[in-house]
């Protein structure tokens, strides 16, 4: 029986490939080259700094530029002039940075800018402590900017390998979807230290699954069609297109223009553009869901591992038990949430933010928890303990400043 | 305007929506008459454009490739896109002094740091005019706007001892120059100039607004009373008076004296690849 299921889950390895003990931030730094990205713009940010450094050193090699930015603000328009310029590009950050993103964000998802962004979550509110795993921007990626209308891309790796493959996933579906594409990782996954397998041949890239998009640049003059088709080739200026971008509602062919109707077209494209394509973009991992079990855990990024150690011991015991694990975060994969059961969102926050997308997306009758640690990971026997709880149909409970649970 | 407006203008967008009687078109003449003169064509531009009055009302009048930043932002923009431009391109910003001199300053400085290409010609209407007329940066002492309701008392950065240009040449422009938009023939000179530095240049124009700062300030939207003030105001560097406020002219030119952002990038990043290959890299 197949109980573990891995809906097109990335970066299968094999022997032969070369292997290295590296860090998530090397992973991340080789993908992007591979991918095809010749700026990256970056500013120095605990734990993220490590991928700009790599980036600063590899890009020259292949023609490619580092630049280091004034700001955050800075780093991703950077980038974002880049690509507007036919450059494959991306910027790297953690949670001080990343909202100072959320003004590029805005005009890149407006201008519908291939690019790709990668956070790695740290604790926070604000600087908090710098070298320790949070996940405490599961909404901030999918509200990146203000606003609204629009949808976004959110990819969540768990292991380093795992980020190797995701980060050239982002590149590939930024320049189909013409849109920021987001990886949201955390402070273990950048800066951990892992067995990785990176491809060299064209066999070997395909063997992992990996797909890779070239740049095209819209011949115009509609460089905005009001429809959700993907792979529309983005705008790049010195083409000779007369093309135009801006911060302002766009007409098809990107005139600024104050009207409802002009407004309601541009945000159905970036809505509808991702939400009618989310297939192409749905990743995820299951284990034991064919059983329907009594107790599904849903955890993504690093915790995952440590949850997904516990599902299964829990499993061998005989509990009845199933895990989620969402790879693609955002479009939210609620199709996954089918069937009627007590889900626990295991994350590392203590105000429980994923557990409320679970909420949503549960079937009626369906009940929720959350188990919250924060800037470590939890134990296996903190889970089974948890578990066996939720099992009995006892109470979860907060304990001390240690963890959080509703 | 109308042989020039053909040549490098959409027709959709001129006349523009500026109020009537507003200076801006004078500045924005200027610059295109300016490109004309130096035989840039469409294609060899890619203009950039800011918030505010003057990013608003020139952007996508240019019939070649247009774009405008948020908020003081178009200047990082502009600097990440020079690098991926082919480098016989031209880059130019319309841009206000709010977005210049106040949000985007430091994006501004560091564009001005690494001396990227682009000729940034800041159309300057004394402050916040576009949200209604409040004080910015360049607004005159004294002056009366709807957040400076007892008259503007803060130090501003075009005073002696303070002057913004100071600041842009010591940080490593390579062309500055102020004008106000009545000076024709002398302004399109300074343009052709800025256009011809391979480099950061910058053109600091004073132009009338109307509709808020004429209303506030002088208590008058007649165009005639405003380009007045303004002129009187302006004099040649030099020949200051008393109650001069903009000093014109040529402040630094050391035009392509320095490298370029992109082309050192390019160098650099060439020099690399030859002793390093693409090692390490798969
Ligand atoms: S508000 Fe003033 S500066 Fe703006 S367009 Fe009208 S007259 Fe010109």
């Amino acid at each position: 029986m197949t109980a573990e299921t891995q809906r097109d889950k990335p970066g299968k390895t094999d022997e032969t490939m070369k292997r290295y003990l590296e860090t998530g931030n090397f992973a991340v730094a080789q993908a992007a080259v591979m991918a095809g990205c010749r700026a990256f713009c970056g500013y120095p940010i605990t734990p993220a700094t490590e991928i700009a450094e790599a980036m600063s050193k590899l890009l020259p090699r292949v023609g490619g530029y580092y630049v280091q930015a004034e700001d955050e603000t800075a780093a991703m328009h950077l980038a974002i002039g880049a690509s507007l310029g036919g450059m494959k590009s991306m910027t790297a950050t953690s949670g001080p940075g990343f909202i100072l993103y959320a003004d590029p964000y805005g005009w890149a998802i407006g201008c519908e800018v291939p690019l790709v962004v990668l956070n790695a979550q740290r604790v926070g509110p604000v600087s908090g402590i710098t070298g320790a795993p949070g996940q405490g921007e599961f909404y901030l990626s999918r509200y990146v900017t203000q606003g609204g209308n629009f949808e976004t891309i959110v990819l969540a790796p768990g292991t380093a390998q795992e980020a190797f493959a995701l980060t050239i996933e982002a590149f590939y579906l930024s320049e189909r979807f013409r849109t920021p594409v987001t990886i949201l990782a955390d402070q273990l996954i950048t800066d951990g230290w892992e067995d990785l397998s990176i491809p060299e041949t064209e066999e070997e890239k395909r063997l992992m699954g990996l797909k890779f998009f070239e740049r095209r640049a819209h011949p115009g003059p509609k460089f905005y069609p009001p429809t959700d088709e993907i792979d529309v080739p983005p705008v790049v200026l010195g083409m000779g297109a007369g093309a135009l971008c801006s911060d302002w509602t766009p007409t098809e062919e990107g005139y600024d223009i104050e009207t409802v109707e002009a407004q309601h077209k541009h945000a159905y494209r970036l809505i509808y553009k991702i939400r009618n394509h989310k297939d192409i973009i749905m990743r995820s991992e299951t284990l034991f869901l064919d059983e329907e079990p009594d107790l599904v855990v849903v955890a993504y990024g690093t915790p995952s591992r440590v949850v997904k150690t516990a599902v299964k011991r829990a499993h061998e015991r005989g509990q009845s038990i199933g895990m989620i694990r969402p790879i693609s975060l955002w479009p939210f994969p609620e199709e996954l949430f089918k069937s009627r059961a007590t889900y626990l969102s295991v994350e590392l926050n203590y105000d429980g933010q994923m557990v409320r997308e679970i909420q949503r997306a549960a079937p009626c009758g369906s009940e929720v928890h959350f188990f919250g640690k924060c800037g470590e990971l939890p134990t296996v026997s903190e889970l089974q303990e948890v578990f066996d709880k939720l099992l009995k149909g006892e109470p979860l409970q907060r304990r001390g400043w240690e963890t959080e649970a509703w | 305007m109308d042989y020039l407006a053909t040549k490098y203008l959409r027709s959709r967008k001129i006349p523009s929506s500026a109020c009537s009687g507003c200076g801006l078109g004078q500045c924005h003449k200027a610059l295109v008459k300016a490109i004309d003169d130096l035989g840039y064509e469409r294609n060899d531009i890619i203009w950039g454009t800011s918030i505010g009055c003057a990013g608003r009302q020139t952007f996508a009048t240019w019939k070649g490739d247009s774009f405008a930043g948020t908020h003081g932002r178009v200047y990082a923009i502009a600097r990440g896109l020079r690098l991926a431009l082919a480098p016989e391109k031209r880059l130019v910003l319309t841009v206000g002094d709010g977005d210049a001199f106040g949000i985007g300053f430091n994006h501004l400085l560091h564009a001005v740091r690494t001396n990227a290409q682009m000729t940034v010609m800041v159309c300057d209407n004394l402050g916040y005019q576009s949200t209604g007329g409040q004080y910015g940066w360049t607004t005159p002492p004294g002056v009366v706007t709807d957040s400076s309701p007892y008259g503007m008392f803060e130090p501003n950065w075009v005073q002696p001892g303070r002057d913004v240009l100071m600041i842009l040449k010591e940080a490593g422009a390579t062309f500055l120059a102020r004008h106000v938009s009545m000076d024709g023939g002398v302004l399109v000179e300074t343009l052709r100039k800025a256009l011809r530095n391979n480099g950061f240049s910058l053109v600091h124009v004073v132009y009338p607004c109307t509709t808020n700062f004429g209303k506030n300030a002088l208590g008058s939207r007649k165009p005639v009373d405003i380009f007045r003030w303004i002129k009187s105001h302006a004099k040649p560097l030099g020949l200051e008076k008393e109650d001069t406020i903009w000093r014109t002219g040529i402040y630094l030119d050391a035009s392509n004296s320095r490298p370029e952002f992109s082309q050192f990038m390019r160098e650099k990043v060439e020099e690399i690849r030859r002793r390093h290959g693409n090692e390490g890299a798969h």
